[in-house]
């Protein structure tokens, strides 16, 4: 029997409910928040197959009887409390949440459980995309990945952190921050087209456990969506509400010749990260063929997944990427 | 009173200047070359 414990019904955690709901591989749906009549709420539309379970307010919540994987669509530190339970319980777990989760390691890696952090657009899916052009090169010189949307609230603040903190890269084999930082203007597929993003620290580290060797690493981010009424009327774009979009720019050697590959993806922010974190643990409960590999310990994305199942299953799910053709723009 | 009216009048003008350059700012974006396409078939084998 297959069954995953949903933790959260924010954004994320509402289309990952449903995504986990229509996939005939899974038994059973456990859904579970801090807002217990929001989950309810939740359980009440995605039928039978789903249930409630009650939030614990302790350091150690319980897991479900009879789970077999754990989702958590949430926020730290909501996100640790969960998934140091699953590790407990020894059950593998996805979750959004990219980093803060070095501690567990090696109990995780001790008991054989393995944990799948940074489930979303980015880090995530740009990981997956990431290791899918690698793998077109015989050497990979430089991975560059570039994101713009927030899926909710938590989100939100989670690009303004780390839009604030000190930038870095990785280059030769260590971390940079000597450089002087500025937006750069990035082409996104359609409708997201061009926008400026700004070299941020978070998502490197993803990008370098995904493609190990690799010479030069970066991550940018574009500027948070605005939430206020009066300030989105201040002739922002109207695509920032909810869309957002990825662009995952690798280049490297194939047969003694130089070359880039450029992949993006555009969609509703809040519906990929809510696919990508649904078939990932789908995927590490056997309910779906998505090449995830079930490795003990804490891993990324990029690091358990293989890239042409993964995108196969979500492009089957709506969620499809594009390549770009032409000279690749910067 | 002459300190509010200066007040305003300072307030104005930067109002002014944010409009010009807000308007002077709005330039098209660069055109590229190529286009975006999306992944099937043997890309994904």
């Amino acid at each position: 029997m297959s069954a995953v414990l949903l933790v959260g019904t924010g954004q994320v955690g509402v289309r990952a409910a449903r995504q986990l709901v229509d996939t005939p591989g899974l038994d059973r749906i456990w859904i579970t928040s801090r807002d217990a009549s929001r989950a309810a709420d939740l359980v009440e539309a995605m039928g039978e197959r789903a249930a409630v379970h009650p939030s614990a307010r302790g350091p150690r919540p319980q897991l479900p009887d009879g789970v077999t994987g754990v989702a958590a669509a949430t926020g730290a530190p909501e996100a640790y409390r969960w998934v140091r339970a699953a590790v407990e319980a020894g059950v593998p777990v996805a979750v959004v949440v990219d980093d803060g989760f070095g501690e567990l390691e090696a109990t995780a890696t001790e008991r054989g459980v393995a944990v799948v952090t940074g489930c979303g657009l980015g880090p995530g899916l740009t990981e997956v995309l990431a290791r899918h052009a690698a793998d077109t090169f015989d050497v990979v010189d430089e991975v560059h990945v570039a994101r713009v949307g927030a899926a909710g609230p938590a989100c939100i603040e989670a690009v303004k952190d780390a839009r604030r903190e000190t930038p870095g890269e990785w280059r030769d084999g260590a971390w940079r921050t000597d450089r002087a930082f500025g937006p750069e203007l990035l082409w996104f597929p359609e409708p997201m087209d061009a926008r400026e993003c700004q070299l941020v620290r978070n998502g490197v580290a993803a990008c370098i456990a995904t493609v190990p060797g690799v010479r030069h690493a970066t991550s940018r981010l574009g500027a948070p969506p605005t939430v206020g009424r009066f300030r989105r009327g201040l002739g922002r774009d109207p695509k920032d509400q909810g869309w957002g979009a990825a662009r995952v720019e690798v280049s490297g050697w194939r047969d003694g010749r130089a070359g880039s590959v450029v992949y993006g993806v555009v969609d509703r922010t809040a519906v990929v990260a809510g696919v990508v974190l649904a078939v990932t643990a789908a995927g590490l409960v056997g309910g779906v063929d998505a090449g995830i590999a079930v490795r003990a310990g804490v891993r990324t994305l990029g690091e358990v997944t293989a890239p042409v199942p993964f995108l196969t299953e979500l492009g089957r799910r709506g969620v499809k990427a594009a390549v770009f053709e032409g000279v690749v723009p910067h | 009173m002459k300190n509010l009216r200066r007040g305003l009048l300072v307030a104005f003008m930067a109002l002014l200047a944010g409009i010009v350059v807000r308007a002077k700012g709005r330039s098209p974006v660069p055109p590229t070359s190529g286009g975006w396409r999306e992944l099937e078939g043997p890309e994904l084998r």
